[in-house]
This record gives structure tokens, sequence and C-alpha cells, in this order.
């Protein structure tokens, strides 16, 4: 099966070039949601800095933490306000995301640009199918939480009986390194279900979590290294982009580090979406090769939008 | 001891959890603040259960009896300080049940010029009981790594037993000790026992105490016990009180407080497993293989008050020397595994600062240091000082950029100057040992590491005068610096006024009279009270004689009082004088009233500095007392205000908040931009984080 569809890696992420303005969506939608829930922060810290002569001596040529530590320490702190909804912005992500998921993997399942109404009609279907398999998820995760719990405490005693601090070290990082893959096998047969849900129109998101169960178990190394090659060139860039940050940039580059800092939370976007792009791209495809016994899917027919196109003869995907 | 061990370990997880751990701390800070117990004012003495351990409280108003020569020069071969004990103790570990079986032989020199009768004795160890004192303290408020209240690994419990107390020529008194409890009268503290002599010593003659004692020791707490098969045995034998402004000064073992002792001469015979690598705080002079498979060490040190000793067969020994003023110091360096990487930088920490201090303290007198390096999951040994012994603490990935090892092996070797040789009451004046290390802490390493002496990456920096500045900001006026050490509100306050105020206030002065004069007066200081102990007021009294002045307006609010000092701009603004007429753009001939209103928020009175700058580059010094609680400066000119400032030079490194000292008309919203820069990437960030659990 991996030799099958050996080009999912890229056309997912010409499919997320094309399809860019899910990518656009996502990301205005973060960008207003740090920017409102930071908003009384960055003004009571206004008040104190911006007319200091001490705040550009500390925090701008350079990053003095102790400025920073200060900051919190005055009897009027700009950092201990209650009005900010900074906590809650991860909650708020969340369910966007999980209302938006539905609408983005109907657009790469299809690959078209679905208008504005279909496409929140396809994330308002899939919303409550999402949120369900939210829940199936973190009840999936509990074994792999059970494991770290045990992994912890094998650490923490293999730390305690070594003589070097590296033996425990080193189990960790493996211990750690093999729980991540879990981990990530686990969000891959849950993306496999989204995807299922999506294109099969499936409603029992049980039933999508069985059928993907079995496409994952069938098509492993495929799948899996899809997902996981995606995920070190994320990580990887990621890192590079913070360590350009943080180490090539000037400490006055105030500019270009929130270009940076902008660039990257794009990156993360667009590689998060790549890997759901490329997910649905092997899906389709993977259906188009089934013998014809299997009965062939259509994608339902959009109210606006023709059906999908055939596959380009250029793609080399079979029929 | 290094009050920031852990700390900046756990900084070592990153910089946001640095920043949330200390909005932690802020807010434990403001809870804290909310216990009602009366504080017991400064200098009151504490409670006492005996007569005989009676201590003195210190007092502002004593002045030292006499004022020692500091031109004296240690002579080769005469004992550097009145030698009041000899102690001669035969020690043998047993690793498989980490105790200690020991007889200890201790002459003591009555020179006390009275007849003593009681003699009060320290038994560190059973602090780490149960219904100790020590325990109770910790219970309450915490101490280094156990939170107050979090469960007690039945590990961290440690022992000292005496099973025979003799006299010379007094017979067996063991049925005569008695446990005593001069400071809180907790009957269930064994920490100090006394014992009433027959017949009284006399003035200028000696007794001889038989002591034979049994040690369990814990896993490492409070800087003594094991971690596996490594050992750090310190406070473990029983120890005399200090007869000491008339009276014996023999406090119990509290959760915050350190030691107190008598110099004097100690010879130790250690009998270890032969595969033990050790090291101690005197000079090895004999090893002797014994049949069993064991070995006996023998060490011996002079004008020292203390003997501690560590065993590890895993050590890594690296030695190396310093040629100094006094002559050539053997470093001998004890490595634990996988922390080799750190081996140079703590030898060149610990040359460096010993360079320094000769330099600008006094010469370092003994022939050797050693340093040991504790072993991961044994940090709770590190940061510690002993007369000629010290521990420090480092990890095994620890960043070239952070200075944690250095920092540690500074001020745990700073202590051979303060508390070693100026060996003053850490018990009841812990600033005095603690607080002036720490400034010198400052001093030395910015002078060995530059300016950003903590952290110094390329992303943030945080300097050793900025360190310590916050620390005693976190909680500023609960407690004077002259607190009894064990009457804290609580471990933050101890920590942050007894390690950081001290530096601060000291810094402060520095400003005030000129870094040179402070160094005369460090030196001055040293040589004076060099083997003796001093008090705080002869340290107050070494300042004022050196520089000359008179400082009790600064010594009264910034040693004994708990004032905090914050001047704040609180308003400046132009203002046309034609005011009701329209502004006319381009007219250049206007005339403006100028304000500067400076308010004094704090209630700490000190003269200040107010520097005003017009537009036009004029600017204007005005000298303020600062005894009102503000003052407004007016002005009548061609030039509109630019920005005004107070304490512009920052003298007062203890203001509370710099960034109130100020205020510039234009804006510069560059910082606030870098922090929301920050704020936004971390909220989009976690946000996105998400997106890999839907």
């Amino acid at each position: 099966m991996a030799s099958a569809r050996p080009k999912a890696f890229l056309e997912g992420a010409g499919l997320v070039w094309r399809r860019q303005r899910v990518v656009w969506l996502i990301y205005f939608f973060t960008l207003l949601l740090a920017f409102l829930s930071t908003r009384g922060l960055v003004q009571r810290t206004a008040h104190v800095l911006d007319h200091s002569a001490e705040s550009a001596s500390r925090l701008v040529h350079g990053f003095d933490i102790s400025a920073f530590l200060e900051l919190q320490q005055i009897p009027q702190s700009p950092l201990t306000g209650s009005n900010d909804i900074f906590g809650v912005a991860p909650v708020i992500s969340l369910l966007f995301l999980i209302f938006v998921t539905g609408g983005v993997l109907a657009v790469y399942y299809r690959d078209e640009s679905l208008p504005f109404g279909p496409f929140f009609e396809a994330c308002g279907d899939h919303f409550w199918r999402f949120l369900r398999l939210l829940i199936y998820f973190a009840i999936a995760m509990i074994p792999v939480l059970i494991l770290v719990g045990v992994t912890s405490a094998a650490y923490h005693h293999i730390d305690e009986v070594s003589v070097s601090p590296l033996t425990a070290v080193r189990f960790g990082f493996v211990a750690g390194i093999i729980l991540l893959l879990l981990a990530m096998v686990i969000r891959l047969w849950f993306d496999m279900a989204q995807v299922i849900a999506v294109a099969e129109e499936e409603r029992a998101m049980h039933r999508a979590l069985r059928q993907a169960a079995r496409l994952l178990a069938r098509n492993f190394l495929s799948l899996f290294w899809l997902y996981l090659r995606i995920s070190i060139v994320a990580v990887a860039v990621f890192a590079l982009g913070l360590y350009i940050w943080m180490v090539v940039f000037r400490p006055e580059s105030i500019g270009n580090a929130f270009i940076l800092g902008q660039l990257l939370i794009l990156w993360w976007i667009a590689t998060r979406l790549w890997q759901r792009a490329s997910e649905a791209k092997w899906y389709w495809e993977f259906r188009g090769s089934q013998p014809a016994s299997v009965p062939v899917w259509t994608p339902p027919p959009s109210p606006v939008a023709p059906p999908p196109p055939a596959p380009a003869p250029a793609s080399g995907v079979p029929a | 001891m290094a009050r920031g061990i852990s700390r900046p370990l756990l900084i070592a997880t990153g910089l946001v959890v640095l920043g949330l751990a200390s909005w932690a701390a802020h807010a434990h800070s403001r809870s804290s603040a909310r216990v009602q117990t009366h504080a017991t004012p400064a200098h009151k003495p504490a409670s006492v259960a005996s007569p005989a351990l009676s201590q003195a409280a210190s007092s502002p108003a004593t002045p030292p009896a006499a004022v020692p020569n500091s031109s004296s020069v240690l002579e080769p071969g005469k004992p550097f300080s009145t030698r009041v004990v000899a102690y001669q103790i035969e020690a043998r570990l047993d690793p498989s049940k980490h105790s200690i079986a020991a007889t200890e032989t201790l002459t003591y020199h009555n020179l006390t010029g009275q007849p003593l009768q009681t003699f009060p004795f320290h038994l560190y160890l059973n602090a780490f009981q149960p219904q100790s004192t020590w325990m109770t303290e910790v219970r309450l408020n915490g101490t280094r790594g156990t939170q107050a209240g979090e469960a007690w690994n039945p590990k961290h419990f440690g022992s000292i037993t005496v099973t025979k107390f003799a006299v010379e020529g007094m017979g067996d008194l063991t049925g005569k000790m008695e446990f005593a409890h001069p400071d809180d009268n907790n009957t269930l503290d064994k920490t100090v026992f006394q014992v009433a002599l027959p017949k009284p010593i006399a003035p200028g003659e000696s007794v001889v105490f038989h002591i034979a004692f049994n040690d369990i020791m814990p896993e490492v707490v409070e800087r003594t016990g094991y971690k596996r098969d490594f050992y750090m045995v310190g406070q473990w034998f029983p120890k005399v009180g200090v007869w000491w402004k008339g009276a014996w000064n023999c406090h119990q073992f509290h959760a915050t407080t350190e030691f107190f002792s008598d110099f004097g001469t100690y010879d130790v015979k250690l009998t270890v497993p032969k595969d033990e690598i050790t090291g101690a705080g005197g000079d090895l002079v004999a090893t002797t293989d014994n049949s069993d498979g064991t070995k006996t060490l023998e060490y011996k040190s002079e004008d020292v008050h203390d003997f501690s000793w560590t065993a590890s067969p895993h050590f890594t020994d690296v030695e190396d020397s310093w040629s100094g003023s006094a002559g050539i110091v053997k470093i001998h360096l004890l490595m634990s595994p996988g922390h080799m990487s750190t081996a140079p930088r703590y030898l060149a920490a610990v040359k460096g600062t010993l360079e320094k201090y000769d330099e600008w303290v006094g010469p370092y007198p003994y022939d050797r240091i050693t340093v040991v390096d504790p072993p991961h999951g044994g940090f709770d040994a590190g940061g510690m000082e002993y007369p000629t012994l010290i521990t420090a603490g480092t990890t095994w990935d620890m960043p070239k950029d952070m200075l944690v090892p250095e920092v540690v092996t500074e001020h745990e070797f700073g202590h051979q100057y303060w508390y070693g040789m100026v060996a003053t009451n850490e018990f009841e004046e812990a600033w005095m040992d603690e607080g002036i290390n720490s400034y010198m802490e400052v001093k030395v390493m910015d002078a060995l590491y530059g300016k950003n002496s903590f952290f110094k990456f390329p992303f943030a920096q945080l300097s050793e005068d900025e360190e310590q500045r916050l620390s005693y900001l976190s909680l500023p006026d609960a407690d004077p610096l002259t607190r009894l050490g064990w009457k804290f509100i609580n471990d933050q306050s101890y920590g942050g006024i007894s390690y950081g105020k001290t530096a601060t206030v000291l810094l402060t002065l520095e400003k005030m009279l000129g870094e040179e004069m402070m160094r005369h007066v460090m030196h001055e200081y040293f040589l004076r009270y060099r083997f003796t102990h001093p008090t705080g007021e002869d340290f107050l009294k070494t300042i004022e004689d050196v520089s000359g002045q008179n400082l009790r307006w600064y010594f009264n609010q910034a040693f004994y009082g708990t004032q905090v000092l914050d001047f704040e701009i609180e308003d400046a603004h132009s203002d046309r004088l034609n005011w009701w007429e329209d502004e006319k753009p381009g007219t250049k001939d206007q005339t403006y009233r100028t304000y500067v209103t400076v308010q004094r928020k704090g209630d700490f009175i000190a003269p200040v500095d107010v520097l005003v700058r017009f537009e036009d580059g004029k600017s204007v010094t005005e000298h303020w007392d600062g005894k009102d609680r503000w003052i407004r400066y007016s002005y009548i000119g061609k030039s509109k205000l630019a920005s005004a400032v107070v304490d512009p030079g920052h003298t007062y490194w203890l203001d509370r908040d710099f960034f109130n000292n100020s205020y510039v008309v234009k804006p510069d919203s560059r910082a606030t931009h870098k922090l929301e820069n920050l704020w936004m990437f971390a909220v989009e960030w976690v946000s996105q984080l998400t997106n890999w659990l839907t």
C-alpha cells in the first residue's frame, strides 16, 4: 500500500497551497483571538512602560529578565489584571478548530474552494460529530496517559538508583519518543476517522473509528510515515525559526521578530493542515484504487459547486 | 548557604517557566503576607528556658567594646585564632545502615574570665525528627526543597544519640544530660542538651569531655546526609555552644538558621570502606588500610570552627592549586558522575574568587579548599559552606550561559570569609554572613563574568545585582535585616531580606560612598574581625569609621527598619503660558510653564536628585531632601519638558519600582510591543497546539 500512493505527501502540500483560504481563515482567527486576549495586558503594560526611561534600556536593548519580573512585583503590576481572556483563548480556539475541521476536510477531500455557505454548512454538519470524536479521543488517550505515569515512575526509580544521571535521561528520552509515536498513531487514527466521516457522510463516529482502525491497520506504514514526515518537517522548521528569533535577531528587531513569529504560527497551522490534506488525498486515492466490486463512493453534491473533478492525468493517480 | 540553588536549576527548564514560577511566587508572597502572626521586634531577646543558655540581644545603641587592631599580621606557625576548643573525633561509617558510630574528646579552654559549670551542646541531627522545632517550622513555612505542609519522606529522618558523656576527673555524667529549648520551649526538641558539672571550671582552666555518639544520617536534607552511596556529613557531632556577650549562646536548630561556634582545632579519624573517595575540611595527614576492608583517614584542621566531610566511591578527584598572597592553596574538586563537563567552570570560579578576595578583602590563610559536587538527586547537599570545604551544584546539561555553578561556587567560597573567618552569629544575624556575602557575590561575579553574571543568553539576561534586588522585592517590608533568624514571618522573607536586601542595601551604600571606599570598608572589616565573632554594630561602626560619615539615618531605616523606598515622578508636563489662545502651528516664540511633581511613595526617607530635561537640550538637577511626601518644581521657559527622572544615577538600588522613576514626554512603545509580540505569539502557539488534538 505504501508504494501505491507515494505522492500524497507532496500532493497534500500542493492542496494546502491551492486551497490556502482555510489556512488564512484559521490564522486570522488565531491572530484576532491573540490580539483581543492580550489587549488588557498590553494597555496596562503600556501605561507603565511607554513613558519610562527604564523600559528601553532594560527591555528593548536586550531582554532583562529582572525588568520583566519587576513588572510583576511592583505594587500596581500591569501583569496581574483580571479582565483578560488570556487563559480562555486556547479553549475558544479548540472549539473553533473542531467547528472548522469539517469544512476544511470537505475542501481538501473535494479539492475545491467551497463558497462561504457550503463551507460553514459542512462545518456545522460535522461539529457535534467531531465534538463526540474529541471525547472518544480523550478516552483513547487514557492508556497513553497511564503509560506516561508508569514511565514517569520508572524514570524516577532509575534516576533514584543510578549513579549516573544519564541513565534515567536516556531511558526518559527513548520512552518519551515511544510514547509520542504512540500518541501520534492515535491521533492519526482519529484524523482518518474524521476524513471518513466527511468523505462517507458517516454520522456514527464509532463506525467511522472502526473503519479508520481497519484502514490504519492495513496501511499503517504508508499512513504513519506520511503523518510523521510532516510532523518532523513542522517541528524542524519551527525550531529553526525560534533559533533565528532568539539568537540571530538583534534584541531591538521588534518588527522582524513580529513577522517571524507570525510566519512561525502560519507554518504551524499550515503543517497541521498539510497533514489533513495529505490524509484526505490519501483516502481519496485509496477509494479510487479499490477493486470494482467495492461500490465507488461519490462525493455528495454541493448545493453550489459541481462534483469534484477527476484527478488530473499528470498526477499519476489511478482513476 | 546558597539560598537559590534549586531555584536556578528549576529556571533551567526555560524562561517561560521562569516567568510563570515568578508569577506564582508573587501570588504566594501576597497570600503569605496575610499571615497574622505577630512578629517579634528586632533585637528582642529570645525567650530563655535556662539562664545558662541565655543569649544577649544585639542592640543598635551598643557600641563595640573595643575595636580590634586591624594591622595585625597572621604569623606562620602561630594560631590565627583564639583556640577555645580542641576536638578529637574517631568515627566509623557504616554505609549499610547510613550510620556513624563515633567517640569525641573535646577539650574546652575557659577563656571567659569567669567560672563555668553548665555546658550546652548542639545535637543538630536531631532536627530531623518529627516533633523537633526545625520540623515544626518546616511544616509551617517550608524550607529549601520542602514546601509547607508537604508530605515528608521518612528517609529524611535523621538523629544523633549520645550514648556516653563523661568529664575527665568528674566521671560519667550521662545521667545528668538534659535537653534544653531556649528559643521556643518546645520540650520535644532535642537539638540542644546541657550538663551541669559537679564543680565549676575556673577561668583559664580547661575541661575535657569524653562523648560517645551514634548518627543516623538522613537522606540529604538541609545540606547533610546521604544519596545512594554519596555522603555529605555536616553538623554531625556534639558541639559545644559559644560563650558570647557574657552568656552561653546555644540555639536550637531552626528551619532558617545556620550555625555559630568557637574556633579551635580538629583531629578527626574517619574509618570508611576502602573504595570510598573522601574529602574533608582538613589536611589529610595519614591513611591506614585496615584488615576488615576499611581504611582510616586522619584529618587535621586548625583555626576553624567546624569540621565536615564527604565520601563516595564514584567521585572523580580533580586537583589544582592557586597561589595568593598567603601562599599556595590546594584545590580539591570532587566531581560526581555525569558532571565532569562542569569541572573547569568550578575551577575557574574558585580560582577567580580566591583572586578577587585576596585582592579586595584580605588573604586566604588556609592551604586548601575542597569543592564537593553533589550527585544528581543530591542537590539538597549542594550550596553549603563549611570551613575549607564547600558544596556546589550542577546538572549534566547545565547551559554555559547559565552561571549557576559559578554563582554557587563563588557564594560558598565567599563564606570562607563571611562565616569561616569573620565568624558571625548565623542564628541571630543571618544578614552578616549571607547578606554581606551576597553583596560580595555581586562584586566578584561581575568582575569575573561581566555585567550579566547570572544568565547571559543571547535572548535574555539577568545580572547579579538585579537578582539580589528582585529577591528583596519579593517581600520587602515584613522583617528588618536584624530580625533573629528564626523569627522571620516566613522562609521567603528570611531569604529575601537576609540575602537580597542586605546585598541591595550595601549596593546602595556603595553608590553613596563610592566603590573604592566600600572596598576599603570590606577590607578593614575583615582585618579587624577575622577569627572573631563580630556583631552587626561592629560592621556598621566600621563603615562609619572608614568613611568618616555619620550614616545612622540610613542604617536605622535600611538595617534596623522595614521602610520601603519608592520615589515616583507623579506628574510632569508643560503648559503654554498663553493657554487661552489657540496654538499657532510653527510658532517658536512660545513660553511654557513646566511642572514636575516628585512623590515619595515609600516610607523610607532619603535625599534624592531630580533631573529635568527640556526639549532644547538644557537640563536642571534639583536636590530634594525627601522629607516631605512630595515636592513640585516649576519652570518657565521657551522650551517644553522632555523628561524628568528622580534618582537618575540609580543611587538607591533599594528603590522598589524603577519604572516610575522617570517620565519621558515622547512615548517609546518598543518595550511594550516587544512584550506584546511575546504574549501574542504565546497565545497563538498554545491555541494552535489544540489543533493537534482536534
